[in-house]
């Protein structure tokens, strides 16, 4: 036997030395990519991680309920009643899958150095530049979505050994690195996706979410600036249709800022999909039927029900004499239930919400609980945004009846978005009137909705129409008409939990809420809020394995 | 030419039927007949003759001119003089200096069973085997301990060819012999693979003489353990436990709303009440009208709009495990032929295994064909033979394959599911259709005899051929070369099938796919050696060894999936080209290994023996700098009993004091943990970037890397005594070890900031002890044949070791392992044993608010719920709080053997247990603790109330916080007990009376298998296999395959 007998190579893997080469930096870069849907692989499992934060945005926001029975997912309802404690496995998921996207970015920086240093071909210094501004990009990203759950997080750069970030200590702020990634993207990156390719982010992604980053540190000023550029890089929203935002046939529009790309592989597989949102597929009899988890509040649904003068609620009256659907009905009145042509809602709610007796997509009139599985627990509602229409399932969902998993993009942040954003930096920073027309552009589109109909009859009486002047007379009602609008027109997008922490008030608004949903369904009252509540625990695993140099969260 | 006539007897005067008589140095011979009578011819008066029996001495008599020669043959005792195989060579039991356990063959084929090694069970001392009872399956073989967190299974040597793996694919009947090697100075001649210990087995060989036939057969049942199913509450219980726990969680709605306890119990809130029907469409429970349940309605269709079962309520209760068992017949035939003539002898043998599982759907099928002959040439001076077999088997059903442990006990197993699924649920629906959780609030478990249905059509198969050739010089007188080549090729192949399953409460309607693969294994080793035997003096024995291996192992795979088909389940339909989706993917391993070693063995007048073994070892699973180890070991022993001075002592046959020290290694991790790998899957690293719907590759980072990962190291010392007392009556040894494994290999989970999700590498993460004792004593009465109609052995075997993480590498913390839906079970510890259990322990059941606000407690601490111990003292329960909650390492196992002839019957019986061993009962999750709306076990009618308030059973209540089925001691349970192995009753049929000679020998018995087992455990069995082969969480109950009964009837006829 020679002395090569022993030297055996690593079977279907690549190893370093084969690496050192642009297509490896390209491909590391895609792969960075690849965990923008907050799957590595396989579909179960990974929800908490998904792009649109439904549990941590929507479910603990108390804009919707985790859904299914009681006992299916109970660590979803201690998420929901912030009661989580540290081995929550849905922590370990979001922190896993992200720390990977993170860890992605970094291989892609630290090879394109060694690349453009000791390679035999390099890549000009344009693509390089933009290479790493790419990187980088997403590297904040993954970071922001970590740092929104549970704010000491370990940083770890292209610069630090595997050993090291083994060692690192969740002690510093990282939001200046997340900064300083997402301005790097901003100056580098031009307006237009690198290559031409949709999917990868661009320089006006870039400025929206380096605005939203100053957004969370309330550097109004500087964010605003950002969100006007991104806004006049855009065609005026009241041009962009709403629907096109969720569905599949028009996702990349203009509107489309930054999003998660979702594809059905060629065998119909769903890993590269959708699989964060799945168990939000319907139930029952439903045509694409799961779990049926993900349910709209009460208080969410009655929030969208208008003043005669077709404008929100703001006083919080829309709790009074709720809406209710066929929730508490029993026997005939269960079974006869007409729903109410006349309650005056915004239109948005029936592309938001599905509720019996309203058409669900391309589905048919929502039958009520023969697509619900507890609705004694969840309430009657189904949630509508990351459904996609019966006429497009065919290659755009999971083969072998995983139809509830789909090709459908989540949007990171829309232009919708960046309006309602540059409206609460134009009124934390005195521009009210800037900033009414901001709100008042996002409603006037909402108004050209299609209505839904019964019969030929409107569904309900729908109406959106834009504040009046003096609605925005001081500063605080127009902040409470911008953080109105935030909540309908990005509603179960994964935003409401992280704008009450943000803007400080989640204790009142949470434990309001609760106060109001549990006298509807005993469960949801009771919900206590304290101050460590504004972000999770640290997963247990994750400090097990830290030796000691991470800490757990302040209260946990 | 000179004729000789005369007869051969045993002891007691019975003929022996075909004993060979041969004339030395000729291949001339014959064959005693049935009266024990034989003529030869010889070349002259100074023939000597060679006469031979198996089991018996054989005896050399010159014939001296002599016309008449009767022989006696002396039965051989087969304990001293018998010839043992070590590492690569052959010595005397008696001259062994290290630990090696000879493992009696007869007993071990006393139980039938697929694998052999299931048989080993207290058959030698210091070998722990944990069953399980699905079909096929081969148990979990330790030796001494655990020396590693990885895989503990260990090396076999087949007729000299190494093999890793299980050994389900040999039979029993096949094998000669076997032993185990159970120390360093014995093993280390195998060197990096002999950590775990080391098993020999030789196949039977050829002897000479006129072809033997013999056929041996058995067939028996199966009969599942029925009195050790779990308990579960019969509906109207369970609805009164689901009804208490809104009760006690207080608030409104109570009990009877739709919102808490469902349709399903009514809308009384003081008492439930059944309903009569489960489902009829989409109602439930209560809700479901007469026309609702028209059985007009019916329609079983795959399509969730037109879909309409209907389903009763079974409100006597269904008992999943008692529908999802059956009794199962296992047969096995075996037919073997044994002869040779003075050049060349054979074996051959072919036999049928078949094992149905005693879960419906399940089973395993074995066929085999072994060929061993020998040739010798040149005045015997070279020797050319073969060993090979080949060997088909079969698993067929859910999660039966044979080399693959714990498919069938995961929680979504049809064992897993059967603890999960409430007992309203019928089995099938009106129509005759599978039943499910679909309904109200009926949790998510699939229907477990669907799941064993469905898989009905999944096969495993596997064929292979595992052989090696041999040729051995004698160039000079006693210089020995040997070369041996050998290659184990198995070729295998299956499929998965998946269907809809609408019943289930999240099930498909139009789930049709295939998964189909096909690969194999290769394996060929090569060896040479060098040996030199001499003898001078006449006291002077000196034997050295010198060789060399070289290990090459190969493994692809092809695995190809499809869904989506016009039909659905049509096996003839069923291709991939059929499939409206299909995938394709491949997988495979490489991996070498070179060794030279060397042995000196010396003894001095039979009194001081010595032996002294080293082995350099090269593996490609380690980088440049840690490629080779080196595994030295010395052993001696003194035969106290051949010293002057202890002639006095006339009952003292032999005594013998033995001491070893050796290192071993191990090197069975996954290959390349010295170099960081890149994948590119589609799964894993694709993104369409593009914008659309076209993936675009992508790589990432699959596996980090430890360029310093090597050799796990184990030093042991052995200290051994055997003995022989009072003319061969009794006999047994002592045995004392250490065994301390340095740089113990394990994948260490990283944190994800170092991470992400890839592989961590493997660590030397630090040291495992493990220390004990072993004594095997057994006595003999009438140890000789003819000495009596009565003759009886009884033995005893007694094994001790204690297990304990020394130290932990610098870079490694405490490593809490293995969890399952949150539970965190085990642990790696310095200062705690291998494994330990980990968790909270158990202080009581909060009695009240009072109590909560004066303990530390936890976050939505209730009254009823458990009250943990504030270890670490801080006032609050949290992680910090967990500590070793048990020790899954029994205090010692021991067992007990009787054997008893009498006249022509014979009986043996075969005891076993362990003592003191910890099981941590995973399933309480589901059964006690409410992890899921599933069964309920009848342990909680004994739950703590006010009016109970010394139960530790908490409560039952809605939602309870999931801190209350974290783990902790509530789960862990003692362990121990003891089982009657083995019964069997023999009869000798006097066939020279019934057949006139043209049968042998002819044997009946009947058997029976795990009849009874004392034990406190309330789980399905005590013997608790681990998770998976390479990952040890040793104890961790989440529902074992149970060893059933067995009761059989067989015979065995030579010819």
């Amino acid at each position: 036997c020679g002395s090569d007998f022993l030297d055996q190579k690593p079977q279907g893997k690549l190893i370093d030395e084969q690496l050192n080469n642009t297509k490896a930096v390209e491909w590391l870069l895609t792969g960075a990519y690849g965990l923008m849907n907050g799957n590595r692989d396989g579909t179960w499992g990974n929800y908490a991680a998904a792009p649109s934060q439904w549990l941590f945005g929507d479910v603990a926001g108390g804009d919707a309920h985790k859904g299914s029975e009681a006992g299916d997912q109970a660590t979803m309802f201690e998420i929901e009643q912030h009661t989580s404690i540290p081995v929550n496995e849905h922590l370990s998921v979001m922190w896993n899958n992200y720390y990977e996207g993170i860890n992605r970015c970094n291989t892609t920086l630290r090879l394109l150095k060694v690349v453009q240093e000791t390679g035999e071909e390099t890549f000009t210094d344009e693509r390089a530049t933009e290479i790493e501004a790419e990187a980088r990009m997403l590297r904040g990203h993954y970071y922001f979505f970590l740092w929104r759950v549970f704010k000491n997080i370990p940083y770890v750069d292209e610069t630090v050994s595997t050993a090291e970030a083994a060692q690192t200590p969740n002690n510093v702020d990282v939001l200046p690195f997340i900064e300083a990634d997402f301005r790097f993207a901003a100056d580098q990156l031009t307006n237009t996706p690198p290559m031409g390719d949709e999917g990868r982010v661009d320089g006006i992604a870039a400025k929206a979410y380096l605005g939203k980053l100053y957004l969370y540190q309330q550097k109004y000023a500087e964010a605003l600036d950002l969100f006007k550029a991104v806004i006049a890089d855009r065609p005026d929203l009241e041009t962009l249709p709403f629907l096109d935002n969720f569905n599949v046939n028009t996702e990349n529009g203009p509107e489309d800022i930054f999003s998660a790309q979702h594809a059905i592989n060629p065998d119909g597989g769903g890993d590269n999909a959708n699989v964060g949102d799945m168990l939000s597929g319907l139930y029952g009899s439903a045509p694409a039927n799961c779990c049926g988890f993900f349910n709209p509040s009460f208080d969410l649904v009655n929030a969208f029900r208008v003043t005669a003068e077709g404008l929100p609620m703001l006083d919080g009256a829309f709790r009074n004499d709720p809406y209710l659907s066929d929730f508490g009905l029993t026997g005939d009145a269960q079974e006869n239930y007409q729903v109410d042509q006349s309650l005056a809602v915004d239109p948005r709610l029936d592309y938001t919400v599905g509720r019996r007796g309203v058409p669900y997509h391309d589905w048919g009139i929502m039958p009520g609980n023969d697509w619900l599985r507890d609705p004694a627990f969840h309430g009657p509602f189904v949630a509508h945004k990351r459904m996609i229409d019966e006429a497009d399932f065919a290659g755009n969902t999971q083969s072998g009846g995983v139809n509830y998993v789909t090709a459908l993009n989540v949007s990171i942040i829309r232009l919708a978005d960046v309006y309602l954003m540059a409206a609460e930096c134009a009124a934390e920073t005195g521009d009210l009137p800037y900033a009414m027309n901001m709100v008042n552009a996002v409603r006037k589109r909402a108004d050209n909705l299609p209505r839904k109909k019964i019969d030929g009859n409107d569904a309900a009486a729908y109406s959106v129409q834009p504040y009046p002047a003096s609605a925005f007379g001081s500063k605080d009602n127009a902040l409470k008409a911008i953080r109105f609008e935030r909540r309908l027109e990005l509603a179960l997008e994964g935003h409401r939990f992280f704008d009450l922490v943000r803007w400080g008030i989640a204790k009142e608004e949470l434990e309001s809420y609760s106060a109001f949903e549990g006298s509807i369904i005993n469960v949801y009252g009771g919900l206590s809020f304290s101050e460590k509540n504004s972000v999770f625990p640290i997963p247990q695993d994750q400090i097990d394995r830290s030796g000691g140099n991470l800490q757990q969260n302040p209260g946990y | 030419f000179l004729s000789v006539t005369g007869t051969i007897t045993d002891g007691n005067g019975a003929p022996l039927v075909g004993a060979s008589v041969m004339e030395k140095g000729t291949s001339n011979g014959v064959v005693a007949d049935f009266d024990g009578n034989y003529a030869i011819e010889v070349s002259g008066p100074d023939a000597v003759l060679v006469v031979s029996y198996v089991g018996f001495k054989t005896v050399e008599v010159p014939v001296d001119g002599r016309e008449v020669i009767n022989v006696t043959l002396q039965e051989d005792l087969a304990q001293l003089e018998e010839v043992v195989v070590v590492g690569y060579g052959t010595q005397r039991k008696k001259d062994l200096t290290g630990a090696v356990a000879v493992v009696d063959v007869n007993e071990l084929k006393q139980q039938p069973a697929a694998s052999p090694v299931e048989g080993l069970q207290g058959k030698a001392t210091g070998v722990q085997i944990i069953n399980n009872g699905a079909p096929g399956a081969t148990p979990q073989i330790r030796i001494r301990g655990f020396s590693t967190i990885n895989n503990n299974d260990p090396l076999y040597i087949i007729d000299g060819m190494p093999y890793e793996g299980k050994l389900s694919w040999l039979s029993s009947n096949d094998i000669e012999s076997m032993q185990v090697l159970k120390d360093a100075s014995a093993a280390s001649i195998y060197g990096a693979r002999a950590n775990n210990g080391v098993v020999i087995v030789t196949t039977r060989k050829g002897v000479k003489g006129k072809p033997r036939i013999t056929f041996d057969t058995y067939y028996g049942t199966q009969v599942p353990n029925r009195g050790r199913f779990p308990d579960f509450l019969n509906p109207q219980q369970y609805g009164e436990y689901v009804y208490r726990q809104y009760i006690n969680a207080g608030g409104e709605p109570g009990p009877g709303n739709p919102g808490t306890t469902g349709t399903n119990y009514g809308s009384d809130p003081t008492r439930p009440t059944l309903p009569e029907y489960l489902l009829a469409g989409t109602k439930t429970g209560h809700d479901i009208t007469a026309a609702d349940a028209d059985p007009s309605n019916y329609r079983y269709v795959m399509d969730p709009e037109q879909y309409y079962t209907i389903v009763k309520a079974n409100q006597a209760g269904t008992n999943w495990f008692e529908e999802i068992t059956r009794s199962a017949p296992i047969r096995n035939h075996q037919l073997s032929i044994l002869g040779g003539g003075e050049n060349a002898t054979y074996a051959f043998s072919a036999s049928a295994f078949k094992q149905d599982g005693t879960f419906h759907h399940t089973g395993f099928e074995r066929y085999t064909v072994r060929s061993n002959s020998q040739f010798t040439f040149l005045d015997d001076r070279l020797t050319i033979g073969e060993n090979m077999q080949y060997s088909a088997t079969k698993g067929v059903g859910f999660g039966v394959n044979e080399n693959r442990s714990g498919d069938y006990q995961a929680e979504d197993s049809p064992i897993g599911w059967a603890y999960r699924i409430q007992t309203i649920v019928p089995v099938y629906d009106i129509n005759g259709n599978f039943a499910g959780t679909k309904g109200d609030k009926m949790g998510n478990a699939d229907n477990p005899l669907a799941v064993l249905y469905r898989a009905k059509d999944n096969v495993s198969k596997s064929n292979q051929f595992f052989g090696s050739t041999y040729a051995d010089l004698e160039l000079l007188e006693g210089l020995n070369f040997r070369t041996t080549f050998g290659i184990r090729y198995e070729s295998f192949n299956g499929r998965t099938i998946g269907y809809p399953n609408p019943e289930r409460s999240e099930g498909s309607y139009t789930n049709n796919t295939l998964e189909e693969y096909q690969g194999y294994n290769r394996e060929w080793t090569w060896s040479n050696t060098a040996t030199y035997k001499t003898t001078f003096n006449d006291i002077h024995n000196l034997t050295v060894l010198a060789g060399t291996e070289a290990v090459e192992y190969n493994f692809r795979q092809l695995i190809g999936n499809g869904n989506d088909f016009f039909i659905s389940g049509d096996l003839d339909y069923y291709y991939l080209g059929t499939a409206a989706n299909t995938s394709a993917n491949s997988v495979g391993a490489k991996s070498a290994l070179f060794s030279v070693f060397g042995r000196v063995d010396y003894s001095f007048d039979d009194r001081y023996l010595f032996s002294a073994t080293v082995r350099r070892d090269g593996s490609s699973n380690f980088g440049p700098d840690n490629r080779y180890g080196t595994f030295p070991a010395a052993s001696l022993a003194w035969r106290l009993s051949n010293e002057k001075f202890m002639e006095p002592v006339s009952w003292l046959d032999d005594l013998k004091f033995r001491a070893g020290y050796g290192v071993t290694g191990n090197q069975r991790i996954p290959t390349f943990q010295y170099l960081r790998q890149y994948a590119s899957r589609i799964n894993q690293s694709f993104y369409p970037i593009g914008g659309g719907n076209d993936l675009v590759s992508g790589l990432w980072t699959s596996n980090y890397d430890n360029q310093d990962v090597k050799w796990e190291e184990l030093k042991s010392i052995n200290l051994g005594l055997d003995f022989t007392l009072f003319d061969n009556r009794i006999d047994g040894s002592i045995e004392w070890f250490d065994r301390r494994t340095d740089g113990v290999l394990y994948p260490v989970p990283q944190p994800a900031a170092a991470v992400g999700t890839g592989d961590s590498p493997f660590v030397n993460t630090g040291k495992i002890k493990n220390a004990g004792v072993e004594v095997g004593v057994n006595y003999h009465f009438n140890p000789y044949a003819g000495e009596g109609d009565f003759r009886f052995d009884v033995g005893a075997f007694f094994s001790k070791y204690n297990n304990d993480v020394i130290e932990l590498a610098p870079t490694v913390t405490e490593q809490p392992y293995l969890t399952l839906r949150g539970v965190t079970t085990s642990v790696l510890k310095a200062g705690a044993p291998f494994g330990a259990f980990y968790g909270y322990q158990v202080d009581g059941i909060f009695q009240s608010k009072e109590d909560i606000s004066n303990t530390p407690s936890y976050e939505n601490a209730r009254v009823g719920g458990f009250k943990f111990a504030d270890i670490n003292g801080d006032g609050a329960i949290d992680g910090d709080d967990r500590t070793v909650i048990g020790n899954p390492h029994p205090d010692f196992i021991y067992s007990l053997s009787l054997n008893a002839e009498y006249k022509r019957f014979d009986i043996s019986m075969f005891f076993n247990g362990s003592q003191g061993n910890d099981i941590f009962q995973l399933t309480r999750q589901y059964t006690d603790l409410f992890a899921f709306p599933g069964a309920v076990s009848t342990r909680t009618l004994n739950a703590w109330s006010p009016e109970n308030p010394n139960s530790t059973i908490p409560s039952a209540y809605a939602d309870a916080p999931t801190f209350e089925r974290q783990s902790s001691s509530y789960y862990v349970q003692d362990g121990s007990f003891f089982r009657m192995k083995n019964l069997q009753i023999g009869y000798t049929v006097p066939v020279e009376k019934v057949f006139q000679g043209h049968v042998s020998k002819l044997r009946v018995y009947a058997s029976a298998t795990n009849l009874f087992t004392i034990t406190d455990y309330t789980g399905m069995d005590p013997e608790v296999s681990q998770y998976s082969s390479t990952f040890s969480a040793p104890g961790v109950d989440m529902g074992v395959y149970p060893v059933p009964r067995q009761y059989l009837l067989g015979f065995s006829v030579t010819f």
